[in-house]
């Protein structure tokens, strides 16, 4: 008996987006049509690409372990996003305006979007902009720092089923790419596409957050909603088809298990375990991580380090 | 692949006799096709039928015990590519690779002693893996003496014949070195009666390799898939997943055996996440096994049923009616981190653990299973308010809200104080609010 291995074929495929526009040098995520890393049956014109998370203030929560490669940097946007993309090689750069928010010093809108011009001052690649999350502020601060950044393709970090209209007008209006970020729900995912559709967003400039747990903390959840999130997409969704973007040095660096345990391993492992499950943009924290992850990938999509 | 109801009415009689309790054989083929009957209710069903039902009925991996006693590991047996289909059944065996040492017996009492709770699982050493060496055949006999299951990395058939005969009784698995001329190591393993792992240069070799281990009298088999890199290796991982599920070929419906080297976390990672059954570690530190512990028991646990603690009102230390009450919910995790964290301040207390089915603090809490009122019920029910005179209970910080609703329905002059939002604060939050206001 001689074995046969049909390659898969799907009636649908991962809708291609590009990241960055204007004064950057653009990446394009998405394209494939076929089950994720399955290089060997499907194409895929674009591999999984890596950011490194910076912040406009000090993080205060972060251990010594993530701290260490960026120190004399933190807290200082710009040169913390020269020294992950000449340094580390990061791919984008993820800028977290974690001052704004009302209980960590609650910086204005006009100090965000200064620190975002200075970022797009000091580096080429795209940027993605996370605001402080939940509330009024989230809005205020993304909305400002999108107008001043007109026609950069910023991304826009992030909208969410109850607060998505103000974040899907601007990036229309100043020519961003905007996360929807769902709970680790598959259905809230495909409405929140929905809505943004509805709100005249085109989907090939949006990506799916589909909230990551991370290793031992929820993992588990986020691993098959993701699965399940691409298998709908390729079996013809159009709502669930956008590239899905992973906070992931945020979440690996919570565990508890970090301060003990090889920290890097964490971040690795989460991440790895995520791009199986279908993640195409990844943010980590740990630039050890993102070379170790840089080598794996390579390794699929046709890298010098492997073959 | 399973028969159709129809299938399985073109094996029965169809004389509708009634004897198996359905009105016609139709009746009863469909129910047996959708695994809910068995055919020994049908007097008069052929071998043949017997046969064909059989076959298709068989799991389409098959299941591989190693070693013997209360340690002894069965992998294999699953069902589904994709876990949320079903789950995935039996968690992969993580062996520890015992290269010779002096201190061997030192190093496998601790490897035997070492026992990790993680959030309503405990992480052990699951087997040895000994790689041949001169002394190898007294390696094996001590691991297996202490009861873990062995599987021995053999160089040649001497060494290996060597050190299976020693422990043959423990049920080793027998792993030939990769593209090894199997004749050999297969008549050992089908004289002893032990599994055999087999290898091959692609996926046609492998399968033809099992096949003829099978042929050689080797009752269970495990596969070693070839892959130079992790994209390799992925590739022959889920072809051998999706051939055994569709049963492209009998010679891959066996489980999946993968060596890690020193350093190759990522491997380990991706056998894991993708398949592999049993995996040989040469890393030793907690670095390495800790998060792939952790990464298991990720991937393993049914999603639709999170681990969950009883409920009830738990000790840490030896609390007394002054001592602080707090509350959570019965997701393992949860209890898991806040009582660390309690025991590691060295103070007695009271936690109370509420039945939220499973969900995480603010999970609970957007699910409705975390209300004032819920919250207040459950405590009433496990008579967690008459273990403290004090009628102060302390919530987690991320549900403030329901401070004031849970103080109403506790009523009573009970009072309620938030906590911290992450249980790292826990500590100085009992040092400086409990201590200096309630003390
Ligand atoms: C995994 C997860 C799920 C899993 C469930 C896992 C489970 N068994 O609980 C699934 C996918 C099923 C899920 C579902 C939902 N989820 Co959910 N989920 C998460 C996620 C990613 C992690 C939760 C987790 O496991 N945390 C780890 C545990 C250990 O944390 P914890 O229980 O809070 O415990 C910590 C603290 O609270 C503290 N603590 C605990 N007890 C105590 C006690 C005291 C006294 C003190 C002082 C401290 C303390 O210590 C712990 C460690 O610091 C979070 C987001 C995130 N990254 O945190 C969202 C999150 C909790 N989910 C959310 C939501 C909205 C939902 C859904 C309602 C969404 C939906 N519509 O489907 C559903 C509801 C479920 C239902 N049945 O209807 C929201 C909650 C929003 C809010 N602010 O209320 C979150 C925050 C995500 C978000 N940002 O939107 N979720
Ligand atoms: S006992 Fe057998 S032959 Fe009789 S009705 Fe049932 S299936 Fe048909």
């Amino acid at each position: 008996m001689s074995l046969e291995l049909k390659p898969k074929r799907w009636a649908g495929a991962i809708r291609e987006v590009t990241l960055g526009s204007g004064s950057r040098r653009p990446v394009t995520v998405g394209g494939g049509n076929g089950l994720p890393l399955h290089t060997f049956e499907a194409s895929f014109p674009h591999r999984p690409v890596f950011a490194l998370e910076i912040t406009d203030v000090a993080p205060p929560r972060w251990i010594d372990t993530v701290r260490q490669p960026w120190n004399g940097v933190l807290g200082q946007p710009a040169a913390a996003a020269r020294r992950a993309v000449d340094e580390f090689g990061a791919d984008l750069v993820m800028l977290h305006l974690m001052g704004t928010h009302p209980d960590r010093g609650n910086r204005s809108p006009d100090d965000a979007a200064a620190d975002v011009r200075a970022v797009l001052e000091s580096v080429r690649v795209p940027l993605i902009v996370k605001g402080p999350g939940a509330g009024p502020k989230q809005n205020d601060v993304l909305a400002r720092v999108a107008e001043e950044c007109q026609g950069e393709g910023l991304v826009l970090h992030s909208a969410c089923q109850e607060e998505y209209k103000t974040l899907a007008a601007v990036a229309v209006a100043y020519g961003h790419v905007l996360v929807a970020e769902s709970p680790i729900d598959m259905n809230i995912a495909k409405q929140l596409n929905i809505l943004l559709s509805d709100a005249s967003m085109d989907l090939r400039h949006t990506l799916i957050d589909p909230l990551t747990g991370g290793l031992g903390y929820g993992l588990e959840y986020t691993y098959s909603v993701m699965e399940r999130i691409r298998l709908a997409a390729l079996g013809g969704d159009a709502m669930l088809s956008s590239p899905m973007i992973c906070l992931v040095g945020e979440e690996a660096w919570k565990a508890k298990e970090v301060k003990v345990s090889g920290g890097v391993h964490w971040e690795v492992a989460t991440a790895l375990t995520l791009i199986e499950a279908g993640a195409e943009v990844l943010v980590l924290r740990h630039p050890e991580a993102l070379a170790r992850l840089r080598k794996q990938v390579d390794c699929w999509f046709g890298g010098e380090t492997c073959r | 692949m399973p028969l159709t109801g129809l299938q399985v009415f073109k094996l029965l009689p169809n004389t509708n006799c009634r004897e198996c309790g359905y009105p016609t054989c139709l009746a009863f083929a469909m129910k047996l096709a959708a695994g809910k009957e068995s055919l020994e209710k049908c007097p008069y069903a052929s071998p043949e039928a017997c046969a064909a039902l059989g076959a298709a009925s068989a799991p389409p991996i098959r299941g591989v015990t190693i070693g013997r006693g209360p340690r002894a590991i069965t992998v294999g047996e699953e069902t589904v590519f994709f876990r949320h289909e079903k789950t995935f059944v039996r968690r992969p065996g993580l062996f520890r690779v015992l290269n010779p040492a002096s201190d061997r017996d030192t190093l496998l009492d601790s490897w035997r002693a070492l026992r990790i709770d993680r959030a309503g699982e405990t992480f052990q050493v699951d087997g040895v893996a000994i790689p041949e060496s001169p002394g190898s055949p007294d390696d094996a006999a001590a691991a297996a003496e202490r009861g873990f299951p062995v599987a021995l990395l053999a160089a040649t058939p001497q060494g290996a014949s060597a050190m299976a005969e020693r422990i043959k009784d423990h049920r080793p698995l027998l792993v030939p070195p990769p593209g090894a001329d199997l004749g050999a190591y297969a008549g050992l393993a089908a004289r002893l009666g032990v599994p055999l792992v087999v290898s091959g240069a692609d996926l046609n070799a492998l399968a033809t390799a099992a096949m003829d281990a099978t042929r050689a009298g080797v009752a269970d088999i495990l596969l070693e898939p070839p892959g130079a890199d992790l994209c390799g290796l992925h590739h022959n991982l889920s072809g051998i997943r999706r051939c055994a599920l569709d049963r492209i070929h009998p010679g891959l419906g066996h489980p999946v055996f993968l060596r890690i080297a020193a350093g190759e976390f990522e491997k380990a990672v991706l056998g894991i996440t993708k398949f592999a059954s049993l995996l040989a570690i040469e890393d030793h530190g907690g670095e390495t096994w800790l998060p792939l512990w952790t990464l298991r028991q990720n991937i393993y646990t049914d999603p639709q049923k999170p681990l969950q603690m009883q409920p009830g009102v738990y000790s840490i230390g030896e609390p007394d009616a002054k001592s602080p009450l707090l509350v959570t919910t019965n997701f393992s995790l949860t209890y898991f981190i806040v009582s660390t964290e309690l025991e590691a301040t060295g103070l007695a207390c009271h936690l109370a653990v509420v039945d939220a089915e499973g969900l995480s603090v603010l999970t609970a809490w957007s699910a409705g299973k975390f209300s004032g009122d819920r919250v207040a019920k459950s405590l009433r029910a496990m008579q967690a308010t008459e273990r403290v005179s004090h009628r102060t209970a302390i919530i987690p910080g991320y549900v403030s809200v329901i401070s004031g609703e849970l103080e109403d329905a506790l009523g009573d002059g009970w009072r309620v104080l938030v906590g911290p939002q992450e249980a790292s604060d826990i500590a100085p939050f009992l040092r400086d609010v409990w201590e200096t206001v309630f003390r």
